[in-house]
């Protein structure tokens, strides 16, 4: 009886938090109601008058079921805040899904939640139809969505909602985030605000002076600028526009959108660092070195695997088709400056292994970035070092290994072990993500690229993704999605806070 | 006699059946382009769709883009040729529908490796138009009905908060 009484607090007070995070984010959709009432789109605007309702009502109802557990101050433990962080992204996909299906662009619910999911974890996949002729408000939304996503809902609601929110640490945890950044998680969550905010007025400008001195009206040089910055920041990969960065035909917008994803796609923790003055961080960061050392590893082969098929016919067509992708598959942007299909036409095997490889390591942990993380990487890779040094060194020498991350830290097992934890699960993810496009008959390596890209939180595509492909793949590419941005953990919490749940029910009616 | 009037006109119908065939394909669809790039790669195409987004100057020259159904392409072409356009796609618009003949790159050697068609006549298939929103009034009721259930609720929130406080 204690235990169904203990379970029936903890639904409350999951209730409640998940409650705030989904009243913070329906409140951001009065940014596409606005965008829609100034450029006169009357039927957009009431869609997101209707979405904004439907999610204001929910969120509600679910603080006033959870208010007891706040009166009686019950504490947050670990599995609530984890399960409260995955909880609320799920409701939230549901949520703002409404506006894509009542706009007529996506042909199901699915195709709706997979776009929401893909915004949310900076994926950048897209199976909305007819993109051409979106509203300016739908636009807005789906960049809203990745830019958030990139930052955290946890994040976004820590930001505002300061004092309702008790149990703070064990949210942003259950995000996929660990970096303090202050000592206090509030704090943290308003200087990870306060970099965006800083990067995204400057980005905006930036992006809105080459928009017009390529021939964007001023106007849309704005909206261009600033839903191509939400995406490059964000790592997400959305463009306004069907044919994503090629719609602009201009390198100088190609490469400041390309320095803007690889800013994003580093942890906010150098950024705070770098802030602070201690500039040394840059070259002493594991995460930096590892990012350098992959990143210009995988360019080169690249070049020179695409040099040998004589693809591109000079230097500047080498970095505006080849390094672009490249960074852009690294960092987890998913910005692409060729056709989806030419991937898989003209790049060959060596082209698109490289491409698998660079999607599955991703960025920098606690960034807008998906992948392992260089930090993992670099990790690994040191211990890897370590275990032969040591295999080397006499036995009674007791060396302490070291990697650098914003401080010095001891490279121990525990360290090495809970990396190759989650590097495990992304290839176990990624495998079975490629076994199912196989199953469904894309040839292995256009399902292994696609299996890559939506693990590590990409959005590039090889042309598998499309509305027409199998509703199961659909679900599946969601799920890997939501794996990879949550890094694993609070997914498995959540599952298992559910399967307990219904454990407990089945030994109760068992008992009566 | 009728006999010869109905064998003419059999073979007028037939041959008018196989124009309107060559009609059908006097185009390439944007998705082939891509799918056999090195098959067209500096070939005269024809393509023919609508333009979206908007007109990009440079210089004497401007981009455009144009999307099929089947995928979308830059258009490099002569600027005074681009000002006969008059709507581009949006939400707002539905883009005039060109057909567009020019020389098809797979990665064009002046434009950083590019996909693209460099344009030597464009003509205007059919004119573009404004696209007017349709408001379903049930739409409208049901926006009204769940705004009013929302402040409701917000209310009763705040109150119940206050009480807590107090």
């Amino acid at each position: 009886m204690a235990g169904l009484k203990h379970r029936q607090n903890g639904i409350e007070i999951i209730s409640y938090y998940t409650g705030y995070i989904v009243l913070i984010v329906a409140s951001l959709m009065t940014i596409p109601i606005i965008t829609s009432l100034l450029f006169f789109e009357w039927n957009p605007m009431l869609d997101f008058i209707i979405s904004d309702a439907i999610a204001f009502i929910l969120g509600i109802l679910m603080i006033m079921y959870g208010m007891r557990s706040k009166e009686r101050n019950h504490d947050i433990q670990w599995k609530h805040g984890f399960v409260i962080a995955s909880l609320s992204w799920i409701v939230l996909t549901v949520l703002c899904a409404i506006p894509y299906m009542l706009s007529g662009h996506s042909l199901s619910f699915v195709d709706a939640c997979f776009d929401v999911m893909s915004g949310f974890t900076t994926t950048g996949l897209a199976l909305t139809q007819d993109l051409d002729h979106i509203s300016i408000g739908l636009n807005m939304w789906r960049h809203i969505l990745t830019f958030i996503g990139g930052q955290g809902m946890v994040v976004l609601t820590l930001t505002f909602l300061g004092k309702e929110m008790g149990g703070a640490f064990k949210m942003y945890v259950g995000e996929g985030k660990d970096i303090e950044l202050v000592p206090n998680v509030k704090g943290t969550a308003r200087q990870i605000w306060k970099i965006s905010m800083i990067y995204l007025i400057i980005g905006t400008i930036v992006l809105w002076i080459v928009g017009m001195s390529i021939g964007l009206k001023p106007v849309s040089a704005f909206l261009h600028a600033l839903f191509i910055f939400a995406s490059s920041w964000s790592t997400g990969g959305f463009a306004p526009n069907s044919q994503n960065i090629m719609y602009y035909h201009s390198i100088m917008f190609e490469t400041v959108s390309m320095v803007i994803f690889i800013l994003g796609s580093l942890n906010f923790g150098i950024h705070y660092a770098i802030w602070q003055g201690k500039r040394k961080e840059i070259v002493k960061n594991i995460e930096i070195q590892s990012f350098l050392v992959t990143s210009f590893v995988a360019c080169m082969l690249a070049l020179a695997g695409l040099a040998k098929l004589d693809v591109y016919p000079n230097a500047i067509a080498g970095f505006r088709r080849v390094i672009f992708n490249v960074i852009s598959a690294h960092t987890t942007t998913g910005f692409g400056s060729i056709y989806a299909r030419q991937f898989a036409l003209e790049w060959g095997d060596f082209g698109i292994l490289i491409m698998v490889v660079a999607m599955l390591i991703g960025g920098s942990a606690c960034s807008t970035a998906g992948g392992f993380k260089g930090l993992r990487v670099g990790i690994v890779f040191k211990g890897l070092i370590m275990d032969v040094k040591k295999l080397l060194l006499p036995e009674r020498s007791m060396n302490v290994y070291k990697y650098h991350h914003l401080k010095d830290r001891v490279l121990d097992d525990t360290v090495i072990k809970s990396s190759a934890i989650i590097i495990i699960c992304y290839i176990v993810t990624f495998t079975t993500g490629t076994i199912l496009g196989t199953f469904y008959g894309y040839p292995i390596s256009a399902s292994a690229f696609e299996s890559a890209s939506v693990t590590g939180n990409v959005g590039l595509s090889i042309g598998v993704t499309t509305s027409s492909m199998p509703t199961a793949m659909k679900l599946f590419y969601i799920i890997a999605m939501y794996l990879g941005r949550l890094e694993f953990l609070s997914v498995f919490a959540l599952i298992g806070y559910f399967l307990g749940g219904v454990k407990k029910a089945c030994q109760n009616i068992l008992k009566h | 006699m009728p006999k010869y009037i109905k064998t003419l006109i059999w073979v007028l119908l037939f041959t008018s059946a196989l124009t309107f065939q060559v009609n059908a394909q006097s185009f390439t669809d944007i998705n082939e382009l891509i799918e056999k790039a090195k098959e067209y790669n500096g070939e005269e195409v024809t393509i023919q769709g609508e333009v979206i987004g908007e007109s990009m100057k440079r210089g004497n020259y401007s981009w455009i883009n144009i999307n099929d159904g089947t995928n979308a392409i830059g258009i490099w072409l002569d600027s005074d040729i681009a000002e006969e356009i008059l709507f581009y796609g949006n939400y707002k618009c539905k883009g005039d529908t060109v057909k567009i003949t020019g020389i098809f790159n797979r990665a064009c050697k002046e434009h950083g490796g590019e996909t693209d068609l460099h344009s030597s006549s464009l003509e205007i298939v059919k004119n573009g138009y404004e696209v007017k929103d349709q408001i379903s009034p049930v739409k409208i009721i049901i926006a009204v009905i769940l705004t009013i259930l929302t402040l409701e609720l917000m209310l009763i929130l705040v109150k119940v908060i206050k009480n807590r406080r107090l």
